[in-house]
């Protein structure tokens, strides 16, 4: 695949064009692997009868079995049963399971956000500032938290996460050059 | 006791603060303020850029996302698609998470229905592919390829939109719904190698990730968050919940900075406490 | 009241329970949860990917060849097995090495190139002489064959505070995202459910 990105010729693009087709089959294989260990793991609790969790590990298995029989066995678009599990029950608790970290942000704010240092408070004045600069209100106070805060994020930060970047990238290719040499080999569970 | 004592007192603050919170963005919901809003440049850079595309020219949009960010995704992909719809462009749809297809596919024909736009005419849902880096490289060479039928299984060539579009080279840009990293790979995998351009449009967390790419030019413009959302909505002159929400994100955001002052006024205390 | 927009309040609703403290409620709803989603996941990959791109392409289209990709896939099943779980290891092997071969051009054009050429910026303005400086300095913090001693040193502090800058922004933008996620479950119930926002 490295080799590929330099040889345009027909051939090389066609077995390019194959790999990636045979490696999104794999892949998906995998995911569904994933699945089957956790059905697994809860299977197991379920057939425990003096297991504690085990009325959680069948709601686990039926939520499991419902979505699977409405969605193989019959279509999955507008007015299905596959459908309106997901609007109805998947998608409003995942919603939700989300948003309880702004509880635990503002609950953290208070006990937690202390400018014990230089640095805490250079983070806090950059926080502050684009947490005013970023809604309507601190627009309303001044021009120049909006300002401030765009120009926070295109100079200074913007170039500490370029700087990131590049670290970043320098360390995946030297890791992906280890991994085509066979010198990393922790994938496959080796040293 | 006293050790229960403390306990019950953190206990009973931290609920305090749990309900300032809801309270500070439940009541501007209820009661509308309607404060103005500034249209940002990285907004109006993706916007400016969409709407300079000549009509009947192909978008990728892309929902490379799940159910947890839909309160930030749903805003911006609604206001994305009636902008692309209004111009007449063809939208093209994939989900690059599992959860996106679903939310992509009912997007996708909702506001197609709101611009009476015909699937498989003005646009198409191609579903769900798992591994992005291989989606997106296998793109570049064919979309045939990577998507043999579309999300109803329904074989791609049989849809007229798809008439000569056979990778990035007759796509005019890519608009990535992302709560992730994604957009990154959209750079990494379809700007660098195929030159097509990337639009994303990023939950708020995202947003410090893409600013380098914003200033080298590596994509071409920047909508984050639901405050970038709103900033859409008043750009297509279409306001909707984002534009509703910002009231409350505007006092939550106070009442955030209050706390930080409050917990740090605590904290000045104490150490004058120790040091007498 | 749409009776699908009632039974997804109630969920939120005992989600949201869990802020008094964990309770049967939430472990019931977070457990639906995890079914639900998990099965979700299984067929939509079944349907999207491997129904068209493999079962279709072999049994409608006669394309034999991708035998191949589905018994590679196939082995990953084998991990279940003790004895031969090592067979597993063949396509994963597959997948981590094409995914290491096309990542390092991508890195090297997108990451590296593209970043430094826009980092090679004119130093007539401040802004410029900060972004230039800022990469230099961060760069210097995260080189850790030299200890941070004297010129090093002073770099890689300065470092620190651009890298705190950094951090403050994210974090602003983080207590965002949240919030937003709040308004929007508050939307949902307030507004589709109740009715109270008009």
């Amino acid at each position: 695949m490295l080799v590929q990105f330099f040889v345009p010729h027909r051939a090389s693009t066609t077995l390019y064009e194959m790999v990636l087709d045979w490696v999104q089959i794999i892949y998906a294989f995998s995911l569904l692997v994933g699945a089957a260990m956790l059905v697994r793991h809860h299977a197991k609790t379920a057939l425990r009868p003096s297991a504690k969790d085990r009325p959680y590990s069948l709601i686990v298995l039926s939520g499991i079995g419902i979505m699977l029989v409405t969605g193989l066995f019959s279509s999955r678009g507008p007015g299905t049963a596959f459908l309106w599990i997901f609007q109805n029950v998947q998608a409003p608790m995942q919603a939700t399971m989300f948003s309880l970290l702004s509880f635990f942000v503002a609950s953290a704010a208070y006990r937690g956000f202390r400018a014990r240092n230089t640095q805490a408070i250079f983070l806090l004045a950059a926080a502050v500032l684009v947490m005013l600069g970023r809604v309507p209100v601190g627009e309303m106070i001044t021009s120049y938290f909006p300002d401030g805060a765009d120009w926070l994020l295109n100079v200074p930060s913007m170039a500490a996460r370029r700087g990131i970047y590049i670290g970043i990238a320098l360390g995946t290719i030297a890791t992906s050059l280890r991994v085509i040499l066979g010198i990393e080999r922790t994938y496959l569970g080796g040293k | 006791m006293i050790a229960d004592q403390r306990n019950s007192a953190s206990l009973q603050t931290r609920h305090f603060i749990f309900i300032l919170v809801a309270v500070s963005v439940a009541l501007p919901l209820i009661f509308k303020i309607g404060l103005p809003l500034k249209v940002t440049a990285e907004v109006q850079g993706a916007y400016d850029f969409i709407d300079e595309l000549p009509e009947g020219s192909a978008v990728i949009f892309s929902f490379d996302h799940d159910t947890g960010t839909l309160p930030e995704m749903i805003p911006l992909a609604e206001a994305l698609l009636r902008h692309c719809f209004k111009k007449n462009l063809k939208v093209l749809g994939l989900a690059l998470l599992a959860e996106g297809a679903a939310v992509g596919d009912d997007n996708f024909r909702r506001i197609g229905n709101e611009y009476n736009k015909i699937y498989g005419v003005d646009y198409l849902f191609w579903g769900y592919r798992p591994q992005v880096t291989v989606a997106i490289l296998g793109m570049g060479e064919n979309i045939e390829r990577v998507f043999p039928a579309d999300y109803t299984g329904k074989d791609l060539r049989s849809f007229p939109v798809m008439q000569n579009i056979r990778n990035y080279h007759d796509i005019a840009a890519v608009i990535t719904v992302a709560d992730g990293d994604m957009p990154v790979s959209w750079v990494h995998y379809g700007q660098a190698r195929y030159g097509v351009k990337v639009i994303p449009a990023v939950t708020a967390v995202m947003a410090t990730t893409i600013y380098p790419f914003l200033q080298s030019g590596q994509v071409a413009g920047l909508i984050a968050g639901l405050r970038g959302a709103a900033e859409y909505e008043k750009l297509i002159g279409i306001p909707g919940k984002a534009s509703r929400g910002m009231d409350a994100q505007s006092s939550a955001h106070i009442l955030i900075i209050g706390l930080i002052i409050a917990g740090n006024i605590i904290l000045i205390r104490e150490r004058r406490r120790k040091r007498s | 009241m749409d009776i699908g927009v009632t039974v997804g309040a109630l969920l939120t609703l005992a989600i949201y329970s869990f802020l008094y403290r964990d309770n049967p409620y939430y472990k019931v709803a977070e457990h639906i949860l995890l079914g639900v989603s998990v099965g979700y996941f299984v067929v939509t990959t079944i349907t999207s990917t491997l129904v068209p791109k493999l079962f279709e392409s072999i049994i409608r289209n006669g394309n034999f060849i991708y035998l191949i990709p589905g018994l590679l896939g196939a082995l990953m099943f084998l991990r279940f097995s003790r004895r031969l779980a090592p067979v597993s290891r063949i396509p994963l092997s597959l997948i981590i090495g094409v995914g290491a071969g096309v990542a390092i051009p991508a890195n090297m054009q997108a990451q590296i190139i593209a970043q430094v050429k826009a980092t090679m910026l004119p130093l007539g303005s401040i802004s410029n002489i900060i972004i230039v400086v800022a990469v230099l300095t961060v760069l210097v913090y995260f080189y850790f064959s030299r200890e941070h001693k004297g010129i090093i040193g002073a770099g890689a502090k300065a470092g620190i505070y651009f890298l705190m800058i950094f951090f403050g922004t994210t974090f602003g933008y983080t207590v965002m995202a949240r919030i937003s996620l709040l308004i929007g479950r508050l939307q949902y119930l307030l507004g589709d459910w109740l009715g109270l926002i008009k």
